[in-house]
């Protein structure tokens, strides 16, 4: 990186640029021409600068959050922090220097992601309902499959004094149609352990003809009947039967998923947080900070993609004969098993989650330093500086 | 306060591993000297350089959570002199660095020294692209060269080689905040040369010179021929999307490389194509230059970075002699079968552990008196009085559980 000791025109220019986008402007780095004086132990990496370029093209980010941006390290393997193109000549070692705009999102979401998880560890998590009294007369019961259908039914029941396990409980295993069940697998991990991206961990699961534990209804059946101590083993396909089956007038509906965008950015920000927070407290802050704040975002979930229908299909099928044939009882038709069409997006994007990370970022700046002018700006034009 | 931190930042395959292994050992030794090596076990300073490069690495990351941190406590806190060692280090950016000489008191009259160990590209380029295999790639001899050598950098490949690789900008990186006579440059003698040589130069530069160390290695990275890297590829390619970095690390990198395959050293050896070897030559040559020129401290002979002359017959691992591949895969086989042996009968006896526990916890749901004790222990838990006989039973009893 360039440091705060060399001066030449390159140098002057990319310094000023450096001001330009402090004070809030938006011009791009190949249409900016005024100089301005080093002001610095380095000059910030492309990345950087590019990214808050964008941020400032979005909305008025803080003068604390201006900073961590430009003092931000990308985490992870890929890119190191790279020079000006124009403002430096070819170095004889190291990196090349870019045209920040010439970066690909992937690279800014890197140093979006590690923002943002920093974000998330100083965030509240919004605490779970707290356990409600234990009804002595509750039915028991186990809920187990899907995590988007089971993990928010359990908590509720647990709000209402109707904890799972005891004695003989009937384990009731969820399930929907396969494709859904894949995709709310990988959605609870984007907010769990995080990995492999839609498509990669997909492809794994084809690849090798399994099933993710969670999704694998047949399975879970078999693992749940051989065990001592437990009551019926019944599936429940039909969303509608889970009340009456746990005892219950009624149960809320769960959640519907989060967009394609929002489970990837999870996904890279889980990889930041394994580094800052312990593996319990990642996923605490990952379900209950994270995901509320990404509830409300709009647009399309992610859906298996063309090329693994027909797998999806295929097993699914395997699955719903295996629990007929083995005889498990099965509320609602064994054919919600087989995947739907449903709308969606066979992969995210990355322009789309670098687009809500900067709306997160600007909203916990909002929240934190009661920045509220969020809304587009055109301030900072070649060669002027904009204050804020 | 510390008086001194040597800060060992790479590079990778300079005897790094052999080092680290001579410091953890002798820690003791080196506290009676006032030289602390903080370490609790022998990852400990690999675990802080993830934690301040926020680097995931399979997920031994979620043991790192604030191990920079902890470190730099240790060593801020320490009234002597203190070595902090990894390889990895030398990826770090330029505000990583920041962070780090800061958290270890570089404002605040801390002497803090940087050490690189260097070895020419000759054997580091090779080397690297063995790593990478070890370390579940699969990409072909061929095209981790064309990588490194494309001038745009971009793969991740390239980016991690040079990052840990480019002597000159390592030191840029490292030692912007610091005076050139304060970065040591640890070259590696060539081949064939005396092989307490490297040990005398790490002695020297980290000031162990007089000390009664133990030398006797029980850590090191060993490396693998040309047949032997060839079938580990192979078997990257096979496994690798369903075996996972915590599986794959004890079977594959420790049992079938490390323990195995490192053991074949009658096969060829990996080396630079000719064609290449001129390339890895010139730049090495502009890089002593440069470093010679910037004034550092040079513990060794900048004439070390330039590496041996090409080999005779060079052995191409993307063309294998198919002979050698299949004696290395048979010691490969004989290997995972031997382990497979041992891991069968130890489940066998978990397993009739397992049988045993199943039949006990049955027997004990089946007696017609476990429903009434159970209902007899609830009750009993619900009063001071009940807690109180419940223990005095317990007691009398003698069992281990009854403090549950």
């Amino acid at each position: 990186m360039t440091g705060g000791h060399e001066d030449t025109p390159g140098v002057r220019r990319a310094w000023g640029w450096l001001r330009h986008l402090q004070a809030g402007g938006t011009t791009a780095w190949a249409d900016w021409s005024g100089p301005g004086p080093a002001g610095g132990r380095v000059l910030p990496g492309a990345q950087q600068l590019e990214l808050l370029r964008r941020l400032n093209l979005v909305g008025v980010p803080s003068e604390a959050l201006v900073h961590r941006v430009l003092t931000a390290s990308a985490p992870g393997r890929g890119r190191p922090d790279l020079e000006l193109a124009g403002a430096v000549d070819r170095p004889r070692f190291g990196p090349p220097p870019v045209d920040p705009a010439d970066l690909p999102d992937d690279e800014l979401l890197r140093v979006a992601a590690n923002l943002l998880a920093e974000d998330v560890v100083a965030g509240e998590p919004v605490p779970e309902p707290a356990p409600g009294w234990v009804r002595p007369w509750r039915r028991r019961y186990r809920l187990l499959g899907d995590p988007a259908l089971a993990v928010p039914l359990r908590t509720e029941l647990i709000a209402r004094g109707r904890p799972p396990g005891g004695r003989n409980a009937v384990v009731l295993v969820l399930g929907t149609d396969l494709g859904q069940m894949l995709a709310d697998v990988w959605e609870h991990r984007c907010f769990g352990d995080g990995g492999a991206t839609w498509r990669r961990w997909l492809d794994s699961l084809a690849r090798r003809d399994v099933l993710p534990p969670r999704a694998d209804l047949l399975r879970i059946a078999e693992a749940w009947t051989g065990r001592p101590g437990r009551g019926r083993v019944e599936v429940v396909l039909d969303p509608a039967a889970v009340a009456d089956l746990v005892g219950v007038r009624r149960l809320s509906p769960p959640p519907p998923p989060v967009p394609a965008d929002a489970a990837d950015l999870a996904r890279r920000v889980s990889a930041v947080l394994s580094l800052l927070v312990t593996p319990p407290r990642r996923e605490v802050l990952l379900r209950q900070t994270l995901r509320p704040r990404l509830a409300g975002v709009a647009g399309p979930p992610v859906v298996v993609p063309e090329e693994h229908r027909a797998w999806v299909h295929t097993r699914a099928v395997r699955m719903r004969d295996g629990l007929l044939d083995a005889g498990y009882a099965v509320h609602g038709d064994p054919d919600a098993l087989l995947p739907r069409a449903r709308p969606g997006a066979a992969e995210p994007s990355d322009a789309g989650a670098l687009a809500l990370s900067l709306r997160l970022l600007l909203e916990r700046d909002a929240a934190t330093t009661g920045h509220t002018d969020h809304g587009s700006h055109d301030g900072g034009h070649d060669g002027e500086e904009t204050t804020r | 306060m510390t008086k001194r931190v040597l800060l060992h930042v790479g590079t990778p395959k300079t005897g790094t591993s052999y080092l680290q292994d001579v410091l953890f050992r002798n820690r003791p030794v080196l506290a009676e000297h006032d030289i602390l090596y903080p370490a609790e076990r022998f990852d400990d300073q690999f675990l802080a350089a993830l934690d301040l490069m926020r680097l995931p690495w399979g997920g031994l990351e979620t043991e790192a959570v604030g191990a920079w941190d902890r470190l730099a406590a240790r060593v801020r806190a320490w009234d002597g002199t203190a070595i902090i060692s990894h390889e990895i280090l030398a990826t770090a950016s330029r505000s990583q660095v920041g962070r780090a000489l800061e958290s270890l008191g570089h404002r605040d009259g801390v002497e803090i020294h940087v050490v690189l160990s260097v070895r020419d590209l000759v054997r580091q380029i090779p080397a690297e692209w063995q790593e990478n295999v070890k370390h579940r790639r699969t990409l072909s001899y061929a095209r981790f060269l064309e990588e490194i050598r494309d001038p745009q950098r971009d793969s991740r490949i390239a980016t991690w080689f040079w990052g840990v690789q480019e002597v000159p900008d390592i030191l840029d990186r490292w030692g912007h905040d610091l005076p050139p006579e304060r970065l040591h440059l640890v070259t590696v003698p060539g081949p064939g040369g005396p092989p307490s040589l490297l040990w005398q130069r790490f002695s020297r530069v980290l000031g162990l010179d007089g000390l009664e160390l133990d030398l006797e290695a029980e850590r090191a990275n060993p490396s693998l021929g040309v047949p032997e890297t060839a079938l580990l590829r192979r078997i990257n390619q096979a496994v690798i999307h369903d075996l996972d970095p915590p599986d794959y690390r004890p079977l594959v990198r420790e049992l079938l490389a490390h323990r195995t395959l490192s053991r074949r050293t009658d096969t060829p050896r990996l080396a630079l194509p000719p064609d290449v070897h001129p390339w890895a030559q010139d730049l090495a040559a502009a890089w002593a230059g440069e470093i010679k020129d910037r004034g550092y401290d040079v513990v060794g002979d900048l004439a070390d970075l330039v590496g041996a002359p090409p080999v005779q017959e060079w052995a191409d691992p993307d063309h294998p002699r198919e002979k050698q591949v299949a004696g290395a895969a048979l010691d490969a086989i004989s290997a995972l079968l031997l382990e497979n042996a041992k891991l069968r009968h130890a489940e066998e006896r978990l397993a009739g552990e397992l049988h045993e526990a199943h039949r006990a916890l049955e027997r004990a749901y089946l007696r017609p008196t476990y429903r009434f004790r159970e209902k007899t222990v609830r009750r009993l838990r619900g009063s001071r009085a009940g807690r109180g006989a419940l223990k005095a039973y317990r007691v009398a009893r003698g069992r281990s559980s009854r403090s549950e």
